[in-house]
Protein backbone atom coordinates (compact mmCIF):
# COMPACT_ATOMS: atom_id res chain seq x y z
CA UNK A 1 0.00 0.00 0.00
CA UNK A 2 1.19 3.29 -0.92
CA UNK A 3 -0.83 5.18 1.76
CA UNK A 4 -2.15 3.67 5.29
CA UNK A 5 -6.25 3.21 5.08
CA UNK A 6 -8.16 5.56 5.81
CA UNK A 7 -11.44 4.56 8.09
CA UNK A 8 -12.43 0.85 6.39
CA UNK A 9 -14.71 0.14 8.49
CA UNK A 10 -17.46 -2.24 8.27
CA UNK A 11 -20.16 -0.14 9.83
CA UNK A 12 -22.73 1.98 8.32
CA UNK A 13 -20.87 5.18 6.16
CA UNK A 14 -22.98 7.05 4.20
CA UNK A 15 -22.10 9.54 1.18
CA UNK A 16 -22.55 13.10 1.21
CA UNK A 17 -22.69 15.21 -2.40
CA UNK A 18 -20.70 18.20 -2.97
CA UNK A 19 -22.66 18.90 -6.11
CA UNK A 20 -26.12 20.07 -5.66
CA UNK A 21 -28.03 16.86 -6.35
CA UNK A 22 -30.75 17.21 -9.25
CA UNK A 23 -34.31 18.07 -8.14
CA UNK A 24 -35.99 14.34 -8.43
CA UNK A 25 -39.46 16.82 -8.29
CA UNK A 26 -37.91 19.21 -10.78
CA UNK A 27 -36.03 16.45 -13.63
CA UNK A 28 -36.38 16.39 -16.92
CA UNK A 29 -37.84 13.36 -18.62
CA UNK A 30 -34.62 12.50 -19.73
CA UNK A 31 -33.39 12.41 -16.76
CA UNK A 32 -36.37 10.46 -14.59
CA UNK A 33 -35.58 7.95 -17.43
CA UNK A 34 -31.98 7.95 -16.32
CA UNK A 35 -32.76 7.47 -13.02
CA UNK A 36 -35.17 4.09 -13.64
CA UNK A 37 -32.16 1.54 -13.34
CA UNK A 38 -29.77 1.86 -10.41
CA UNK A 39 -27.31 -0.20 -8.58
CA UNK A 40 -29.09 -0.60 -4.82
CA UNK A 41 -27.52 0.96 -2.13
CA UNK A 42 -27.89 3.19 1.16
CA UNK A 43 -26.72 6.14 -0.65
CA UNK A 44 -28.52 5.70 -4.78
CA UNK A 45 -30.36 8.33 -4.06
CA UNK A 46 -27.87 11.78 -3.57
CA UNK A 47 -25.44 9.85 -5.86
CA UNK A 48 -27.96 8.98 -8.72
CA UNK A 49 -29.22 12.39 -8.16
CA UNK A 50 -26.14 13.64 -8.38
CA UNK A 51 -25.18 11.33 -11.60
CA UNK A 52 -28.29 12.79 -13.35
CA UNK A 53 -27.35 16.26 -13.99
CA UNK A 54 -25.54 13.99 -16.95
CA UNK A 55 -28.57 11.74 -17.32
CA UNK A 56 -26.83 9.76 -20.82
CA UNK A 57 -24.15 8.72 -18.86
CA UNK A 58 -25.80 7.98 -16.34
CA UNK A 59 -28.72 5.62 -18.21
CA UNK A 60 -26.29 3.77 -19.33
CA UNK A 61 -23.47 3.59 -16.15
CA UNK A 62 -26.13 1.83 -14.50
CA UNK A 63 -27.34 -1.29 -16.51
CA UNK A 64 -23.63 -2.10 -17.16
CA UNK A 65 -22.75 -2.06 -13.53
CA UNK A 66 -26.20 -4.10 -13.16
CA UNK A 67 -24.55 -6.86 -16.00
CA UNK A 68 -21.13 -6.94 -14.40
CA UNK A 69 -22.16 -7.24 -10.54
CA UNK A 70 -25.07 -9.40 -10.98
CA UNK A 71 -24.65 -11.18 -14.33
CA UNK A 72 -25.92 -15.02 -14.18
CA UNK A 73 -22.94 -17.50 -14.47
CA UNK A 74 -19.81 -16.96 -14.22
CA UNK A 75 -17.81 -15.66 -11.24
CA UNK A 76 -19.43 -16.36 -8.11
CA UNK A 77 -20.54 -12.94 -6.79
CA UNK A 78 -18.42 -12.94 -3.72
CA UNK A 79 -15.64 -12.69 -5.77
CA UNK A 80 -16.44 -9.86 -7.89
CA UNK A 81 -17.37 -8.23 -4.14
CA UNK A 82 -13.96 -9.37 -3.56
CA UNK A 83 -12.27 -7.35 -6.82
CA UNK A 84 -14.42 -4.21 -5.68
CA UNK A 85 -13.35 -4.32 -1.98
CA UNK A 86 -9.48 -4.51 -3.13
CA UNK A 87 -9.61 -2.14 -6.21
CA UNK A 88 -12.04 0.14 -3.45
CA UNK A 89 -9.07 0.03 -1.13
CA UNK A 90 -6.12 0.32 -3.83
CA UNK A 91 -8.29 3.69 -4.59
CA UNK A 92 -8.93 4.76 -1.01
CA UNK A 93 -12.54 4.82 -1.92
CA UNK A 94 -13.96 4.26 1.92
CA UNK A 95 -17.58 4.41 0.83
CA UNK A 96 -17.02 1.98 -1.80
CA UNK A 97 -15.21 -0.29 0.22
CA UNK A 98 -17.59 -0.28 3.90
CA UNK A 99 -20.74 -1.38 1.07
CA UNK A 100 -18.83 -4.06 -0.93
CA UNK A 101 -17.26 -5.88 2.11
CA UNK A 102 -20.29 -5.82 3.61
CA UNK A 103 -21.91 -7.49 0.38
CA UNK A 104 -19.09 -9.65 0.09
CA UNK A 105 -19.49 -10.89 4.26
CA UNK A 106 -23.28 -11.18 3.47
CA UNK A 107 -22.54 -13.84 -0.05
CA UNK A 108 -19.87 -15.70 1.49
CA UNK A 109 -20.38 -15.84 5.14
CA UNK A 110 -16.71 -14.97 5.81
CA UNK A 111 -16.23 -11.99 8.18
CA UNK A 112 -12.37 -12.94 8.69
CA UNK A 113 -11.44 -12.65 5.19
CA UNK A 114 -12.40 -8.88 5.44
CA UNK A 115 -11.18 -8.29 9.62
CA UNK A 116 -8.06 -9.84 8.05
CA UNK A 117 -7.56 -7.20 5.20
CA UNK A 118 -8.31 -4.38 7.70
CA UNK A 119 -5.94 -5.25 10.22
CA UNK A 120 -3.15 -6.52 8.04
CA UNK A 121 -3.69 -4.30 4.72
CA UNK A 122 -3.89 -6.61 1.01
CA UNK A 123 -1.26 -8.27 1.81
CA UNK A 124 -2.63 -10.45 4.34
CA UNK A 125 -2.46 -13.85 3.92
CA UNK A 126 -5.65 -14.88 2.53
CA UNK A 127 -6.45 -18.44 1.70
CA UNK A 128 -5.39 -19.30 -2.13
CA UNK A 129 -8.59 -18.27 -4.00
CA UNK A 130 -9.24 -15.40 -2.30
CA UNK A 131 -4.91 -14.29 -2.50
CA UNK A 132 -5.36 -14.59 -6.22
CA UNK A 133 -8.87 -12.56 -6.58
CA UNK A 134 -7.18 -9.95 -4.02
CA UNK A 135 -3.52 -10.12 -6.11
CA UNK A 136 -4.73 -9.92 -9.12
CA UNK A 137 -7.39 -6.96 -8.15
CA UNK A 138 -4.94 -4.93 -6.90
CA UNK A 139 -2.28 -5.16 -9.62
CA UNK A 140 -5.42 -4.50 -12.38
CA UNK A 141 -6.28 -1.47 -10.20
CA UNK A 142 -2.94 -0.52 -9.70
CA UNK A 143 -1.30 -0.21 -12.60
CA UNK A 144 -3.01 -1.80 -15.87
CA UNK A 145 -0.10 -1.49 -18.38
CA UNK A 146 2.44 -3.15 -16.13
CA UNK A 147 0.42 -6.31 -16.24
CA UNK A 148 2.49 -9.31 -17.36
CA UNK A 149 1.17 -13.05 -18.81
CA UNK A 150 2.22 -14.92 -15.70
CA UNK A 151 -0.25 -12.69 -13.49
CA UNK A 152 -3.18 -14.72 -14.68
CA UNK A 153 -1.28 -17.75 -13.62
CA UNK A 154 -2.53 -17.25 -10.01
CA UNK A 155 -5.74 -17.21 -10.81
CA UNK A 156 -5.83 -19.83 -13.55
CA UNK A 157 -4.24 -22.36 -10.67
CA UNK A 158 -7.43 -21.89 -8.53
CA UNK A 159 -9.35 -23.05 -11.90
CA UNK A 160 -10.62 -19.69 -12.93
CA UNK A 161 -12.49 -20.10 -16.63
CA UNK A 162 -11.61 -17.29 -19.24
CA UNK A 163 -15.10 -16.06 -18.56
CA UNK A 164 -14.76 -15.64 -14.47
CA UNK A 165 -11.21 -14.06 -15.33
CA UNK A 166 -12.95 -11.58 -17.98
CA UNK A 167 -15.73 -11.26 -14.89
CA UNK A 168 -13.45 -10.30 -12.34
CA UNK A 169 -11.68 -7.75 -14.74
CA UNK A 170 -14.92 -6.11 -15.63
CA UNK A 171 -15.24 -5.79 -11.61
CA UNK A 172 -12.21 -4.22 -11.16
CA UNK A 173 -12.65 -1.84 -14.08
CA UNK A 174 -16.25 -0.91 -12.72
CA UNK A 175 -15.03 0.04 -9.24
CA UNK A 176 -12.02 1.73 -11.01
CA UNK A 177 -15.04 3.71 -12.70
CA UNK A 178 -17.16 3.78 -9.68
CA UNK A 179 -14.44 4.78 -7.02
CA UNK A 180 -13.24 7.95 -8.96
CA UNK A 181 -16.59 9.38 -9.36
CA UNK A 182 -17.96 8.64 -5.28
CA UNK A 183 -14.48 10.18 -4.66
CA UNK A 184 -14.49 13.49 -6.53
CA UNK A 185 -18.30 14.20 -6.17
CA UNK A 186 -18.44 13.72 -2.96
CA UNK A 187 -17.52 12.24 0.52
CA UNK A 188 -18.06 9.48 2.96
CA UNK A 189 -19.39 10.32 6.45
CA UNK A 190 -20.70 8.30 9.16
CA UNK A 191 -24.30 6.98 8.80
CA UNK B 1 -29.61 6.20 -29.56
CA UNK B 2 -27.17 4.42 -32.52
CA UNK B 3 -28.11 1.11 -32.87
CA UNK B 4 -27.34 -1.73 -30.69
CA UNK B 5 -24.03 -3.35 -31.48
CA UNK B 6 -24.82 -7.10 -32.45
CA UNK B 7 -22.81 -9.71 -32.34
CA UNK B 8 -21.03 -9.43 -35.74
CA UNK B 9 -20.72 -5.68 -35.05
CA UNK B 10 -16.61 -4.71 -34.12
CA UNK B 11 -17.39 -1.68 -30.77
CA UNK B 12 -14.44 0.29 -29.12
CA UNK B 13 -13.48 -2.43 -26.95
CA UNK B 14 -12.40 -5.07 -29.33
CA UNK B 15 -10.68 -1.69 -31.59
CA UNK B 16 -8.99 -1.08 -28.22
CA UNK B 17 -8.02 -4.89 -27.52
CA UNK B 18 -6.70 -5.77 -31.18
CA UNK B 19 -10.20 -8.57 -31.24
CA UNK B 20 -12.63 -9.64 -34.04
CA UNK B 21 -16.31 -10.05 -32.78
CA UNK B 22 -16.13 -13.99 -34.15
CA UNK B 23 -12.69 -14.90 -31.91
CA UNK B 24 -12.28 -16.60 -29.30
CA UNK B 25 -11.92 -13.59 -27.08
CA UNK B 26 -14.15 -11.68 -29.35
CA UNK B 27 -16.93 -14.87 -28.45
CA UNK B 28 -15.70 -14.52 -24.47
CA UNK B 29 -16.70 -10.72 -24.67
CA UNK B 30 -20.36 -11.28 -26.18
CA UNK B 31 -20.80 -14.04 -23.46
CA UNK B 32 -21.86 -10.67 -21.24
CA UNK B 33 -23.74 -8.91 -24.11
CA UNK B 34 -25.48 -6.53 -21.41
CA UNK B 35 -22.14 -5.46 -21.03
CA UNK B 36 -20.81 -5.33 -24.48
CA UNK B 37 -23.61 -3.40 -25.42
CA UNK B 38 -23.97 -0.55 -22.53
CA UNK B 39 -20.61 -0.26 -22.32
CA UNK B 40 -20.52 0.51 -26.09
CA UNK B 41 -23.76 3.09 -25.61
CA UNK B 42 -21.40 4.81 -22.47
CA UNK B 43 -18.73 5.46 -25.25
CA UNK B 44 -21.36 7.25 -27.10
CA UNK B 45 -23.26 9.36 -24.27
CA UNK B 46 -19.27 9.93 -22.92
CA UNK B 47 -18.06 11.25 -26.52
CA UNK B 48 -20.82 12.44 -28.52
CA UNK B 49 -24.04 13.06 -26.76
CA UNK B 50 -26.50 14.77 -27.94
CA UNK B 51 -26.63 17.38 -24.97
CA UNK B 52 -22.75 18.11 -23.92
CA UNK B 53 -23.93 20.99 -21.20
CA UNK B 54 -20.72 22.99 -22.28
CA UNK B 55 -18.14 20.47 -22.30
CA UNK B 56 -16.90 20.38 -25.95
CA UNK B 57 -16.03 17.18 -27.82
CA UNK B 58 -12.71 18.23 -28.69
CA UNK B 59 -12.43 19.03 -24.89
CA UNK B 60 -13.48 15.14 -23.90
CA UNK B 61 -11.52 13.60 -26.34
CA UNK B 62 -8.41 15.95 -25.39
CA UNK B 63 -9.14 14.60 -21.81
CA UNK B 64 -9.14 11.27 -22.43
CA UNK B 65 -5.86 11.20 -24.12
CA UNK B 66 -4.23 12.56 -21.83
CA UNK B 67 -5.29 10.30 -19.12
CA UNK B 68 -3.90 7.56 -21.73
CA UNK B 69 -0.90 9.41 -21.70
CA UNK B 70 -0.77 9.27 -17.65
CA UNK B 71 -1.50 5.48 -17.32
CA UNK B 72 1.50 4.87 -20.39
CA UNK B 73 -0.91 3.14 -22.43
CA UNK B 74 0.23 3.43 -26.23
CA UNK B 75 -2.76 1.96 -27.48
CA UNK B 76 -5.28 4.27 -25.87
CA UNK B 77 -2.86 6.83 -26.67
CA UNK B 78 -3.09 6.52 -30.13
CA UNK B 79 -6.98 5.68 -30.42
CA UNK B 80 -7.62 9.47 -28.82
CA UNK B 81 -5.20 10.74 -30.95
CA UNK B 82 -7.32 9.69 -33.98
CA UNK B 83 -10.22 10.67 -32.34
CA UNK B 84 -8.93 13.99 -31.39
CA UNK B 85 -8.37 14.67 -35.76
CA UNK B 86 -11.69 13.51 -36.08
CA UNK B 87 -13.02 16.04 -33.50
CA UNK B 88 -11.04 19.02 -35.15
CA UNK B 89 -9.23 18.69 -31.42
CA UNK B 90 -5.60 18.01 -32.51
CA UNK B 91 -4.51 20.87 -30.98
CA UNK B 92 -5.89 20.86 -27.68
CA UNK B 93 -5.29 17.18 -27.50
CA UNK B 94 -1.25 17.94 -28.24
CA UNK B 95 -1.51 20.45 -25.29
CA UNK B 96 -3.10 17.79 -23.25
CA UNK B 97 -0.79 15.23 -24.19
CA UNK B 98 2.37 17.89 -22.89
CA UNK B 99 1.38 19.39 -19.97
CA UNK B 100 4.23 22.11 -20.78
CA UNK B 101 2.43 23.61 -23.89
CA UNK B 102 -1.01 23.33 -22.45
CA UNK B 103 -3.13 27.32 -22.81
CA UNK B 104 -3.06 28.93 -20.03
CA UNK B 105 -6.60 29.55 -19.93
CA UNK B 106 -7.78 28.61 -16.44
CA UNK B 107 -10.83 26.42 -17.31
CA UNK B 108 -8.59 24.26 -19.15
CA UNK B 109 -6.09 24.05 -16.48
CA UNK B 110 -8.76 23.35 -14.12
CA UNK B 111 -10.09 20.53 -16.81
CA UNK B 112 -6.50 19.19 -16.57
CA UNK B 113 -6.34 19.28 -12.77
CA UNK B 114 -9.60 17.57 -12.17
CA UNK B 115 -8.13 14.47 -15.28
CA UNK B 116 -4.77 13.88 -13.40
CA UNK B 117 -6.02 14.07 -10.21
CA UNK B 118 -9.15 11.30 -10.30
CA UNK B 119 -6.62 9.14 -12.83
CA UNK B 120 -3.21 9.05 -10.71
CA UNK B 121 -4.55 9.35 -7.00
CA UNK B 122 -8.50 9.34 -6.96
CA UNK B 123 -8.13 9.32 -2.57
CA UNK B 124 -6.82 13.07 -2.97
CA UNK B 125 -10.18 14.85 -4.21
CA UNK B 126 -11.69 17.56 -2.34
CA UNK B 127 -14.71 19.58 -2.58
CA UNK B 128 -12.56 22.73 -3.08
CA UNK B 129 -11.90 21.03 -6.69
CA UNK B 130 -15.35 20.80 -7.73
CA UNK B 131 -16.16 24.11 -6.78
CA UNK B 132 -12.84 25.54 -8.56
CA UNK B 133 -14.63 23.36 -11.54
CA UNK B 134 -17.42 24.81 -11.04
CA UNK B 135 -15.86 28.78 -10.61
CA UNK B 136 -14.04 28.07 -13.93
CA UNK B 137 -17.73 28.18 -15.84
CA UNK B 138 -18.51 24.03 -15.90
CA UNK B 139 -22.10 23.82 -15.77
CA UNK B 140 -23.45 21.05 -12.88
CA UNK B 141 -23.70 18.59 -16.23
CA UNK B 142 -20.55 19.28 -17.61
CA UNK B 143 -18.21 18.71 -14.66
CA UNK B 144 -20.47 15.12 -14.15
CA UNK B 145 -19.45 14.02 -18.01
CA UNK B 146 -15.99 14.62 -16.79
CA UNK B 147 -15.79 12.81 -13.72
CA UNK B 148 -17.49 9.90 -16.07
CA UNK B 149 -14.89 10.55 -18.72
CA UNK B 150 -12.04 10.07 -16.35
CA UNK B 151 -13.66 6.93 -14.78
CA UNK B 152 -15.02 5.95 -17.90
CA UNK B 153 -11.04 5.93 -19.51
CA UNK B 154 -9.86 4.18 -16.59
CA UNK B 155 -12.27 1.64 -16.82
CA UNK B 156 -11.37 0.90 -20.49
CA UNK B 157 -7.64 0.70 -19.41
CA UNK B 158 -8.40 -2.26 -17.24
CA UNK B 159 -10.59 -4.10 -19.27
CA UNK B 160 -8.05 -3.79 -22.19
CA UNK B 161 -5.09 -4.93 -19.80
CA UNK B 162 -7.20 -7.85 -19.02
CA UNK B 163 -8.12 -9.21 -22.54
CA UNK B 164 -4.49 -8.21 -23.71
CA UNK B 165 -3.33 -11.36 -20.54
CA UNK B 166 -6.33 -13.57 -21.66
CA UNK B 167 -5.20 -12.88 -25.25
CA UNK B 168 -1.50 -14.11 -24.00
CA UNK B 169 -2.37 -17.86 -22.85
CA UNK B 170 -4.73 -20.91 -24.63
Amino acid sequence: MSKPMRDFTRGELEWAPWITPVDADAASEEQRQALKITPSNRAVGAYALVLAHDPASLAERSPLYNGIMFGTRGLPRADRELGAVATSQVNGCAYCASVHAKRFVELSKRPDVIDRLYAEGLQALLDPRHKAVCDFSVKLARDPVAMKEGDLAPLRAQGLTDLEILDLVHAVAMFSWANRLMQSLGEPVPG
Amino acid sequence: MSPTPTADVRDVMDELAGLAPDSRLGQLRRQRPDVVRHLQRSDEAIFTPRNDGGLSAAERVAAALRIAVLLRDDRLQEHYRARAIEHDGAQLAASAADPSSAPREPRWQTILGHVDRLTSDPDSARREHIDALLASGLSPQAVIALSQLVAYVNFQARVRAGLRLLGSQP
